[in-house]
Parts: structure tokens; sequence; C-alpha cells
């Protein structure tokens, strides 16, 4: 959007030029996210040409509004991008660290030292910090019940990087309880079996988890309930439409009687779909007063709504391709493709349906369903930039209790990690390294101290003292991360302040990739031309 | 009621989008003005067709196009990208709800609104409009507005009288690169996440949800670049999603695509991306219709225009204005032959269209776009002139002046001046069409005649693109008008017009080249841009499929098959 990093034409440099061209680049970069860290960050609005609001406190996000022209930044913005899609979090630290390295590098550097020293240097490093990583972190044990408090611990410490406390609150406990809803057992957790949906309403920002289904369309016939209880869900993807088949072209035919003929004889086999979905709705519903919604993914024409409605039958067309399957989990039954060997079996159930209207939006919601392993996270909010913001921090949140299941493993976080990290490099590592790489292990571990020092910054205290009275308290045998409202030490366990080990982990695998190839460039590429994502 | 979604794809399809929904809209505000012409109240066309109604929250209804326009993040120029009907209060707005922490705000260069669109807001706020109704002076407005377009257009938003829906225009964003960077398939292709996607995706969902019986999507590709392969992502998700539903796909490219392409390297890039591009696109669609000339001023296209190549506003004026044609049939409210009247005659479906033009005995998909703008009429001066000679191709790399009697064609004419001045009805073009095919030395084996008496109206904000020889009602006028090199919509205000879309062996070149420059540079051994294609993502079994499905094409329409099914 508003924000461009430097120099937009760069051609071919040479060598020294190109290097601190890098260098700048990842600087400036750095410059422009650095206020984001943290919960004492500051959240950007950004204005588009048009009066267009986005409101993000997110580096990811920041990053794909930007008109970035600069090659070097491109890069290390796509690494950051990609560092959110493969852990979904710490966009900003990863371009901080990036930019940190570059800096430290630009110290020696000046004083003649070569690009390759360091490079070799930060190899040694990253290995080591991996390995410390390993010891630092907090396992942690799931087993069938996964540790509730652990998981909030973290989706908790997430959100507040990105919502003011009270609200960061209460999503906590609904993305933690959205992920214990979807998990099963030795299986992957497939995020996408959580729903996002949301509404807006002019005065409310509210966010609530629904055990079951939110969509985003209602029934199409004036004589179908708006609200019902005792549901039986079929859910298909049945063609219920009328539509010309590829045999049946006919605007050949000569005679109008031969077009209606065949018009006849389409319109009689898409009856007979309805037909047998009605008979199952009777099979199921005789005697009882239960009731009977269709959700299909395929279109519904309005003869066969004038049937269905007939019938007693809520029906839904053109559902989202993914709801079949979410709908399945949460209502059981399952997605059927014909309707010819339909049994009750195949139906789902939930206590009940309503639609919801706003405006020419329309909300169907199915509840109270049985065992649900889907659900939906209802955001309402007052405008589009609000919930886009809320619904960024949900998906934040939803990784981070994902990754923690999965790695089965937490990290200390406002910057205990860093701090001990470093001391770790430059007081056992340093030593075991020969010659001159050791500054570039030096180089290293200063680095990682940008995590902390942005903290600082951003909650407006003397970097240099924070560091110091941290590395004190550290050498004496703590674990300690940054209190930003003192600038005290404080113990991060204590505080229930965790970040996610596998996010922390591809920081540190990552940086120092992009970092060394910035440092050994032997000339700028042209922007736009490499668009693979670092790996 | 058949509706239509449209989906515009790109820079040049977009622009092309903007005019094609000006014309909507300006039918629309002179079907309901009273003191419009009688020809414009034309029940018959249906508009519910392309439009959708809908409803804000605060409970105003609206009416906007059933459209979802995808483009790169900022082309959108001074429109917000949720349109203007469904804005909530921008006070609220920038209050931050989320954090109470700092905020910082960043905003870009407001985009200047010019003077076309400062009129726009103008009408829509009438108080601030008092007194400045007096004719002439208005008239003196209206010239410095088309004057600011000519000179100043650089979005397509920027000639835009339309409303669309806060669904509707979707932005690419997070590509850092720039419009000219974004040249080819494999850069396209890698650029479309699949959260771009999947949200493209949920934009079409909206529309369709809403159509009860929906007929087809008109889809505008511009396929110079990188949104070949967007195009091409998004419509195979609408091959799964509603495969029984037609694409009428128009690829489309501005005169700007064709420039710098002399070197060598390009050469290869420029012919595989065509390649490639054509047969991607081609096999997610029924109908796919070629347009977009390289130097649209010096073709014959533009006898009775004054284009100018370098402008894309003027260019995809005259592509929009065919595809308004195009698609009037498609709305006809008469369905059948038999039902015809006088206003209106031969409505098609889009699948209809696509029977017609490629399911007959010869499957060829690709349809040659021939059109007169505009259109001549049908007496006094330009006997003799006829219909059939004013229609030129806008169509690309094909070959002129060759028979084929095999051929299948749709031809629509609508607005044309009769005998005596008036708007020509549906018999006498019948009539006449039906003379002029057969005197012509050459005839189709089938051709579908469609015929509304609607002109094509034009909208203040259409560029100053005709010649002199064209008079107020579109006329084709023996005497250059004194005075003026160009005329625009002050003069000119409304013009007959004519298409045809045809399958014909002269898409051959078209379909050859492809298969060429796919060989030579990207199948063949040691082939100079088999590594590129891998770069794209292409396997070489993908390539080989590719070929032979062109090859198919290409032999369907070979003479010497033609020759022995002589049967007709
Ligand atoms: N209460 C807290 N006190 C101190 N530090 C904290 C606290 N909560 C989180 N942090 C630290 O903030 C950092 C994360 O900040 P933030 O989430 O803004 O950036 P990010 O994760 O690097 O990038 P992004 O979330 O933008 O992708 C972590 O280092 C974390 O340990
Ligand atoms: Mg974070």
């Amino acid at each position: 959007m508003s924000l461009r990093v430097l120099n937009p034409n760069a051609e071919v440099l040479n060598k020294s030029a190109a290097l601190h061209m890098n260098i700048n680049a990842a600087k400036g970069l750095q410059d422009v996210l650095k206020t984001n860290l943290g919960p004492k960050g500051t959240i950007k609005m950004l204005v588009g040409g048009a009066g267009d609001i986005k409101l993000t406190k997110d580096g990811n996000t920041l990053l794909k509004e930007m008109q970035i022209q600069n090659p070097t930044a491109i890069m290390i913005a796509r690494t950051a991008v990609a560092q959110d899609d493969i852990s979904g979090d710490g966009t900003t630290s990863t371009v901080l660290f990036i930019g940190e390295l570059m800096k430290q590098s630009d110290r020696y550097i000046d004083e003649g030292m070569h690009p390759r020293v360091l490079v070799d240097g930060f190899e040694i490093a990253k290995r080591a910090t991996l390995q410390f990583l390993e010891k630092f972190k907090t396992p942690v044990v799931m087993g069938d019940e996964p540790d509730k408090e652990i998981l909030k611990m973290v989706a908790r410490t997430t959100l507040r990087t990105k919502l003011y406390e009270a609200l960061a609150d209460q999503l906590t406990d609904i993305v933690v309880n959205a992920v214990l809803c979807i998990r099963k057992p030795e299986e992957a957790i497939d995020l996408f079996m959580v729903e996002i949906m949301h509404m807006r309403h002019k005065f409310d920002v509210d966010t609530r988890l629904v055990e079951g289904l939110v969509l985003d369309h209602g029934s199409r016939h004036p004589d179908m309930k708006r609200r019902a209880e005792n549901c039986y869900i079929l859910t298909c993807n049945v063609s219920l439409e009328y539509e010309k088949s590829e045999i049946n072209a006919g605007f050949f035919y000569s005679s109008a009687e031969q077009r209606e003929a065949m018009v006849a004889a389409e319109r009689r086999s898409v009856d007979e779909r309805v037909r047998k979905i009605i008979e199952l709705k009777n099979e199921v519903c005789s005697g009882n007063d239960n009731n009977f919604i269709v959700i299909n993914q395929k279109g519904i024409d309005p003869p066969s709504l004038d049937l269905l409605a007939r019938a007693g039958i809520i029906a839904l067309r053109r559902a989202k391709r993914r709801n079949m399957e979410r709908l399945v989990l949460a209502c059981g039954g399952e997605a059927v493709n014909s309707v010819d060997d339909l049994t009750p079996d195949c139906l789902g159930w939930a206590g009940l349906v309503y639609e919801h209207v706003l405006g020419e939006e329309k909300y169907t919601f199915v509840e109270n369903v049985k065992n649900p392993h889907s659900c939906t996270i209802l955001i309402k909010g007052p405008n589009d930039h609000t919930i886009a913001q809320i619904k960024d921090a949900v998906r934040d949140g939803l990784r981070a209790v994902k990754n923690t299941i999965e790695d089965e493993a937490v990290v200390m976080g406002a910057g205990a990690f860093e701090v001990a990290a470093r001391q770790y490099l430059i007081n056992e590592v340093k030593k075991t390294v020969q010659g001159r790489a050791q500054l570039g292990v030096e180089a290293f571990a200063d680095a990682l101290l940008v995590i902390p020092k942005t903290l600082a910054e951003n909650s407006g205290l003397d970097t240099q003292d924070v560091i110091i009275s941290l590395t004190g308290e550290h050498d004496r045998g703590n674990v300690v991360g940054l209190n930003q409202h003192t600038g005290e030490p404080i113990d991060p366990q204590m505080e229930g302040i965790f970040d996610n080990y596998s996010v922390k982990r591809q920081i540190i695998n990552s940086g120092p990739v992009i970092a060394s190839q910035l440092l050994l460039v032997d000339e700028v590429i042209r922007a736009g031309r490499n668009m693979r994502k670092p790996t | 009621m058949r509706e239509i979604v449209t989906v515009q794809v790109g820079g040049f399809a977009n622009f092309i989008g903007s005019h094609f929904w000006n014309f909507q809209d300006e039918l629309l505000g002179l079907a309901e003005d009273p003191n419009a012409d009688e020809i414009f109240k034309n029940p018959l066309l249906d508009v519910d067709v392309l439009y959708r109604s809908g409803e804000t929250h605060q409970g105003i209804l609206t009416y906007t196009p059933r459209l979802v326009s995808v483009d790169l993040q900022g082309t959108l120029g001074s429109m917000s990208s949720r349109g203007t009907l469904y804005n909530v209060d921008s006070q609220a707005a920038s209050e931050v709800n989320t954090w109470r922490g700092t905020v910082s705000t960043h905003a870009s260069e407001p985009h200047q609104k010019n003077l076309f669109l400062q009129s726009l807001e103008e009408e829509q706020n009438p108080t601030e409009r008092k007194g400045k109704k007096i004719d002439s002076q208005r008239e003196y407005q209206e010239k410095d507005i088309v004057e600011c377009l000519e000179n100043g257009v650089k979005f397509w938003t920027d000639y835009s009288k339309v409303h669309y829906h806060p669904q509707s225009l979707y932005e690419l964003s997070g590509l850092w690169m720039d419009v000219e960077d974004f040249d080819n398939y494999g850069i396209g292709r890698e650029a479309l996440s699949s959260g771009h996607q999947e949200d493209i995706s949920e934009r079409l969902r909206f529309f369709v949800e809403e159509c009860d019986h929906i007929q087809g999507f008109q889809f505008i590709v511009d396929d110079s670049g990188g949104f070949s392969a967007v195009a091409a992502e998004f419509l195979e998700n609408i091959a799964d999603e509603y495969t029984n539903t037609p694409v009428l796909l128009y690829t489309t490219r501005g005169p700007a695509s064709y420039m710098n392409l002399g070197q060598k390297k390009h050469k290869v890039v420029r012919g595989l991306h065509d390649a490639v591009s054509f047969s991607r696109l081609s096999s997610l669609c029924k109908l796919i219709v070629p347009l977009g000339l390289p130097s649209l001023s010096r073709s014959k296209a533009s006898a009775y225009l004054s284009i100018k190549d370098e402008k894309p506003y003027h260019c995809s004026a005259v592509y929009a204005a065919a595809l308004h044609s195009t698609s009037l049939p498609f709305r006809m409210q008469s369905v059948g032959r038999a039902a015809d009247s006088q206003d209106v005659s031969g409505a098609v479906s889009v699948s209809d269209l696509v029977e017609i033009l490629s399911g007959n005995a010869r499957k060829n998909m690709v349809a040659i776009l021939d059109m007169a703008m505009p259109a001549p009429s049908l007496s006094g001066r330009d006997v003799g002139q006829s219909m059939l000679g004013h229609l030129h191709p806008v169509t690309y790399e094909i070959a002129e002046d060759v028979e084929d009697s095999q051929a299948m064609e749709t031809l629509n004419i609508h607005g044309v001046i009769g005998q005596g001045g008036h708007y020509a009805s549906v018999s006498e073009v019948k009539d006449y069409i039906h003379a002029a095919y057969e005197h012509a030395n050459a005839m189709p084996k089938f051709c579908h005649l469609s015929v509304a008496r609607t002109p094509l109206p034009i909208p203040l904000p259409f560029p100053r693109i005709f010649s002199s020889l064209v008079g107020g009602q579109g006329k084709l006028l023996g005497e250059p008008i004194a005075g003026s090199l160009s005329r625009g919509s002050v003069d000119v205000h409304s013009i007959p017009i004519g298409t045809r879309l045809r399958s014909s062996i002269a898409i051959l070149p078209h379909l050859e080249n492809r298969l060429t420059h796919l060989q030579r540079f990207g199948i063949q051994r040691g082939a100079a841009g088999s590594e590129l294609l891998r770069g794209w993502g292409f396997g070489r079994d993908e390539l080989e499929e590719m070929g032979e499905c062109l090859t198919r094409m290409v032999m369907e329409l070979k003479p010497q098959a033609i020759m022995s099914d002589d049967s007709d």
C-alpha cells in the first residue's frame, strides 16, 4: 500500500555496491516492521488511494499489503511469508532477524572482513542454536486429553500480540476449543475443518464458537421454514436443476415439439431425483415432527424448490465444497453424490437449524449437533477491516494450538530463548570455533538479541539497560524474559508466555540462509525475476 | 430467467468490461428516462440476465452487475474495491476496536477523482448541483469531461459510471510486482496462491448461488501475460464446480501487448506463452473467441473509427461494443424461434451458441469475431454496401478471404436504420440479410440471425473514436463532417452495430502458429524453451498432450478433411 522500501530501480550493481544495497534493503524492511513486534507493538492502519482501510498488526498481512519494489526486500518478504505459510507465525521476527544479521555483518565487513567468513560462522552458530533449542524447549505431553492449560497459554500469548487483552482472552478459549473439537486421535489436525465465518454488525465486536456449522446462504423458497428443530441433514452433491445434458443438446431440432419433448424428458429426470429425496424424508419423518434439511453443493432450481417446499423440506443450494466435508463431520451421515441408494444412514442430525438475515446476506446456523468434529468461529465486527484483522488473529491462534499439539513442545517467550541462546553461543560455542569464523558466531549471537531489544523498544524501555539486566540475570542461572511493563526480568513460565517450538525453529533455520545469500551476492537480481519461494 | 455471470480477469479485460457495463448502465438509464427515445424502452431485452437485485444493511435496494473482476492490487485507481453502495459511515471506520496500544496510520496519496468522476458524484448529491443545469453550460462541461478522459485515463475506473457490488472487485495482493513484469504464463502461475484462488472462487459462488437457472459464464481474460494462468486456475475451478454450465471465453489483448517483441528471446517466451495459454484456456471452456488486433487503428474494422492504438481506453471500447452485441441474444426474452416480435428476434442461450458454432459436424471451438461499427443502414446512400461487406474481423492471426462452405455463423444486428431513416424492424433486417446472403458469392453452411431494434447507446465517458463520417445516430455519411477529426459521445448518441461469430477454417493460422511454437520452442529435442517451460511448471507429458490437442484442433479444420465429407 503506502510503504516503499528504498531504491525501486535496481540495476545490476557491482559486488560491493550490491552488498551495501542488500544490507540497506534488509534494514529498511526491518525498520518498517519492527514497531509491530509483541504485545506492546503498534497496529498499523493503511489507507489506500481510494480510501480503503486495512488494519494489521501482523507481519505477514503488512508485507502483503506493501508495494515492495526492491528485489532484496522482496526476497526477505518472501522468506517471511513462507515462514507464515509453513508455521503460521513469526513473520515479523523473521524479518527482524534477517535485518539484524545483515546489520551485524555490516560492522565486520566495514572492518574489511570477507562475507564468506561470516557466513561460515553463521552456519556453525545456526547448528549450535538449533541444538540448544532442543534442550531449551519445554516438552508437553499430549495424551488422549491434551493439557488444555498449556494450549491456552500459547494461544493467549499469540492472540495478545494481535488483539487487546480482553478480546484476546475471549478468543483464547474459542480457538483452543475449536481445535480440540476437530482433533481426532492419531490424525493430523486439519484446520480447514474449523470454518471461520463473519457478519458485519454495526455496533458489535463479538466472536463466538458455534459447535456445528454456519453457512453464508439460506434457502431460496418463500415457503420454507426459517427455523426448525430436530433436523435430519442430507448432505449431497446432486444436480437438482434442469440443465441441458450434452447428448440432449437441441438447437438443431427443427420442430418445437421435439424441443419441448426433450425439455420435458430432462425435467422428468430432475423431478425424479427430487422425488427420491422426498421419499426418504417421508420415510424418516413420518409419525414424528422431525424436520428434514437438504444441503446441496449443486444447484436447485425453482421447480425443484417448489416440490421440496411442498414436502416440508428446507433446501440450500450451492454449498461450499468444503462444507460437504464439514457438515458430515459436524452432523454425521455421509455426503452423497447420487440419490440412487439413499438410506436413512446417509443422514446427519442437528438439533436446531435456523436462518439469520442481514440486508441481502443470509446465514444458516446448523447447531446442537452430536459429537461434532467440525465447528465454526463466528466473528462479528463493525466493518470489513476490523473483521479481517480479527480473522487473521483467529488464524494465528488456531495455528498456535495446532503447532503445540503437533510439536509436543513449546518455547518460553518474551525474549527468554533469544537471551539464553545468545549467552550460550558467546560463552560456550564461540571458543570452540577456529579463527575468524568466531566473529560470524558472535554476529549471529548478537543478532538474536534483536527480539528482546525490539520488545523493549516497543515498550518504551531503554534497550541497553534491558539487555544488561536480562543477560546479568541469565548468567546468574535463571531463565529470563522481559517484563514489558517494567523492563525487569521475569520468568516466562510463571507468566505463561510461550511461543511455538516449530515457529522458533523455522526462524532460526531460514534467517541465516537468506542472510548468507544476500551477503554472498555477486550481483543483484532484478525485481520480480526470482519468484521461487525460498525453502 | 436465465442468468449470466460475467468474469473479467486482467488489465485489458477490465478495460473492456468497464465499457461493457457502461453500456448496460446507459441502457438502464435510458429505459427510465421519460425524455429518451422509445427505442430504448425495450422490455424484451432482459437486464436481469446480467444484473442482480440486492439490498444494503440500511435497506436500500441495489442493482449491480453479476460480476467477478480480478486485477492486480493498485489498478482500481480512485474506486474502492468495495464499491460505493454498501459502505458504512466512514467515521466509525477509522476507529480501532481491536487494539488499545499505539496506532499508526499510513495513508497513500489519495487518487484524485477526475472531472468525470467528480461530476458523477455531484449527480449523486444533487444538493451541490443547484443552478448548474443551464444547458449550454452543461454541454460545455460535457466537452471538458470528454476532453479530460481523452487525455487522462489511467485506470479502467477512471471512466466507469457503474456501481459495483462489494463482492465484485478482487485485487491480487502480495505479488510485489509491476504490471509490466506480470507478463507470462509462468509468472502468473507462481504468483497465484491457493488463498487467492479460494477467495476468488468464493466471490463467484456468491453470484452463482443467487441464480435460479444460470445459463452460462461470460469470461473475459487478458491473455497477454500472467493473467492467463490466473484465469486457467479459475476456469479449472469452474469446470469442477459448475460442470454443466457453459463458459464462453473471450481472450483479449490490447495493442500495447504487441509492442517491444523484437528480440529473439522474447520471441521464444511470447511464442510459448501464447501456445501454453491457448492450450490451457481452450481446454477449460466451451467456446473461445480471441479478440484484439495488433493495430486496431489500421485494421479494416476501424474504417469509420479513429483509434489511437496506444490507448487501451480507445481499443477496449470497440471490443466492448462487440461483446455487448454478441451478448444481446442471451438476453432476448422470447425463447424459441416461433415467438419473435418486431423488436427482437433470434434469442439463443449460451449453450445454444456453443452448439451452433462448435457442436455440429465439425468440432471447432475457436470462433472468429467480425464486426461492423457502426453498421450501415439498409437504405439510401448505403445501397450496394452490403452489411456483410462491412463486417471485419477483430480476431488476430487468421486467414483472410478464405471461403468455407462448412462455416457456422451467428449474426447479430441491432439498431440499424432502415428505409426512411427509422430503426429497421426485425422483418426488414431479416429480409435484407437473406437477400444479402443470396447475393453473396460464398455462403456459410448455417447462419443464425439475431436482431434487435435497440441501437448501442454511447455513454458520456465513451472515447472520442468515431471518424467524421459518422452521424449523430451512427449513420455512415458520404461526406465527412467539417471541422472535426474525431467524434465522441457529445456528437454521437447511439450507433447501429453488427457482429458475427464464425466458426471457420480461417482460424487455422491461429491454431497452427500455436502448435508450431509449442513444438519448435517447447517439445522438440533441444528446444530453446524447454527449460523455461519446466520453470513454468509444465512437465513433458503435459506438453505433449497439449501438442496432441492442438493437432486435433487443426486436423478438424484441414480442407482435406472437409472435402471428404462433402455431403451437404
Ligand atoms: N506478554 C509478553 N511479554 C513479552 N514478550 C511477549 C509477550 N507475548 C509475546 N511476546 C513475544 O512477542 C514475540 C512475538 O511477537 P509478534 O507475534 O508480534 O511477532 P511475530 O510472531 O514474530 O510475527 P507475526 O505474528 O507478525 O507473524 C515473541 O518473541 C514473543 O515471545
Ligand atoms: Mg506472532
